[in-house]
């Protein structure tokens, strides 16, 4: 597949391998940013992925822009003959309660399935980490089955409540701590996105496979879940 | 305990040092000092390594009193601060006593000013950084702005000699219109050649809509050929044009990824003096050659780095 370099900015360069959400374009972009972090380059301060694209921010006191170009194209070359690690599944237990799906009921009509039929669809798939962003730990899952894809919120919420599982389009994401947000909020996890005392901080990286698990609310509750 | 304690927080005052790195990739904004030329001459004067942890203080209104003997400097904006109610000058450096009171009134030149005390402030180390994120509530104070009764605690080291004085051709004057550099890049062929030329050819204003995130500039619109793109990583100074056709300067506590068009980016070190900007300030912007660029960002670190030696 071809890459494009492009600026960013006087000390960034943004490498695009493609321009729509593709899980095989993912797939490059992963198989990129496992390699560039491994190889753990001095001066390259920052290597952020995302659906179709690579960031690398980096130290204009070592390096120019073709200089850097040319290692990160060798060092994707280079990965390209190697197999990727299998993906890590986590799963991720949802309570998909109506007091915490808070809006299971708005999605049910605009989409004219029971709530059973949307929590069905919404746990049936093995989503991929495409990126993430937005707060620490936001992790941009897809794609959702096309039943369900829906759009934001009319009037985002100020206050989107913690471990609230959520879809936009065809993405589904949890929000790692309170914080205003447009997505439909289909149920609550009791477990951190977000913790010092994970390994890697984010419990989600990108390339990592996913799977939501429906889970009772005495369970919800049991593994530490606030209503 | 060697340190502050704050009398009063002002309107928001918070631990800065240079940005924390290499945590983009799990949605961790880069944060630290907005004015990095402000906070660099005020970390060289009390003797400290260039990333040294200060307080910024945006806007004014703050006040510290000093719990024990120690050495500090104020750099950046001109609150006119004042020493147990006489007023001191900016730009060099102090020492306190124990019980002696630091006040500041509010910015009349510039937005951010930093106090940096010979040895660092002692708050936690998190993440790589001592900066405050606000919007995600990490480092720094428990992630917050400073309040009143807050301690800052210092090693209560000594000035390198015992008043160092910034020469008056190094010290930045803070005007109400502005240049700033431009790297073209990122979807500048989403900007036709009239809004190439627009962009660069008028003024823009800063009516205030900004924080620690980034600015919002008024003026002529530039509109590119879509409203929004694929979600890609935003590095510092990105101008990003959502469909209102006002630019957007991303700062210090931007977001790590996003989906608006952008033009390319300001300068690393054209960023710092957009900080300082007031509202009702104007930008101009002025495209540069890549070399160029570099040639400023390596300049100024290259400066701070040899004070360091």
């Amino acid at each position: 597949m071809s890459r494009s370099y492009t600026i960013a900015s006087e000390s960034s360069v943004i490498v695009y391998f493609g321009s729509t959400i593709d899980p095989l374009i993912s797939q490059e972009v992963q198989k990129a940013y496992q390699a560039l972090k491994s190889e753990a380059y001095e001066g390259f301060y920052e290597i952020i992925p995302s659906y179709a694209s690579l960031m690398v921010s980096y130290d204009v006191m070592r390096f120019d822009f073709d200089a850097v170009c040319e290692i990160i194209e060798t060092c994707i070359h280079h990965a390209e003959a190697i197999t990727m690690d299998e993906p890590k599944i986590v799963t991720i237990p949802v309570y998909y309660g109506l007091e915490v799906g808070l809006d299971l009921e708005l999605l049910s009509e605009e989409k004219n399935l029971s709530v059973e039929e949307i929590i069905a669809l919404h746990t049936k798939e093995l989503y991929s980490v495409y990126a993430i962003g937005f707060a620490p730990g936001f992790a941009y899952l897809g794609e959702i089955d096309e039943r369900l894809a829906t759009s934001r919120l009319a009037s985002p919420r100020k206050a989107v409540p913690k471990g609230s599982v959520a879809i936009a389009d065809r993405q589904s994401a949890v929000y790692p701590t309170q914080s205003p947000g447009g997505w439909k909020v289909l149920g609550r996890t009791p477990i951190a996105m977000f913790d010092a005392s994970y390994d890697g901080l984010s419990l989600l990286h990108v390339g990592d496979h996913v799977r939501y698990e429906a889970i009772s609310k005495e369970e919800f509750l049991r593994l530490g879940g606030a209503l | 305990m060697n340190g502050f304690i704050v009398e009063n927080g002002g309107v928001q005052s918070s631990i800065q040092d240079a940005g924390r790195r290499g945590f983009s990739d799990i949605g961790l904004t880069q944060s630290g000092a907005m004015d990095e030329l402000a906070f660099g001459y005020a970390n060289f004067l009390v003797g400290n390594a260039f990333n040294t942890a200060t307080i910024e203080i945006a806007l004014g209104g703050a006040s510290f009193r000093a719990k024990s003997e120690m050495c500090i400097a104020i750099c950046g904006a001109n609150m006119q601060p004042t020493c147990n109610g006489h007023s001191i000058a900016l730009w060099q450096t102090y020492q306190l006593r124990r019980g002696d009171v630091i006040a500041f009134g509010f910015a009349n030149e510039g937005q951010f000013a930093y106090i940096a005390v010979a040895g660092g402030f002692l708050t936690p180390y998190v993440y790589g950084s001592y900066s405050t994120s606000l919007k995600e509530g990490l480092g720094g104070l428990e992630g917050r702005k400073l309040k009143s009764g807050d301690l800052l605690s210092t090693l209560g080291a000594r000035c390198p000699v015992d008043r160092r004085k910034l020469e008056r051709k190094f010290i930045p004057k803070y005007p109400e219109t502005i240049t700033l550099r431009v790297v073209k890049g990122y979807q500048e062929a989403m900007f036709d050649e009239k809004s190439h030329e627009t962009f660069f050819n008028s003024a823009y204003t800063f009516k205030g809509e900004g924080d620690r995130m980034g600015y919002r500039l008024s003026g002529e619109k530039v509109v590119p050929s879509a409203t929004g793109i694929l979600s890609e990583p935003i590095c510092y100074g990105a101008i990003q044009v959502p469909s209102h056709g006002e630019p957007i300067v991303l700062l210090k506590e931007r977001q790590t990824i996003g989906g608006y068009p952008k033009i390319g980016s300001v300068i690393a070190v054209d960023c710092f003096k957009l900080a300082q900007l007031k509202a009702g300030g104007k930008v101009k912007f002025k495209e540069v050659s890549l070399s160029e660029a570099q040639r400023a960002t390596k300049a100024f670190y290259t400066f701070f780095k040899e004070q360091e030696a």
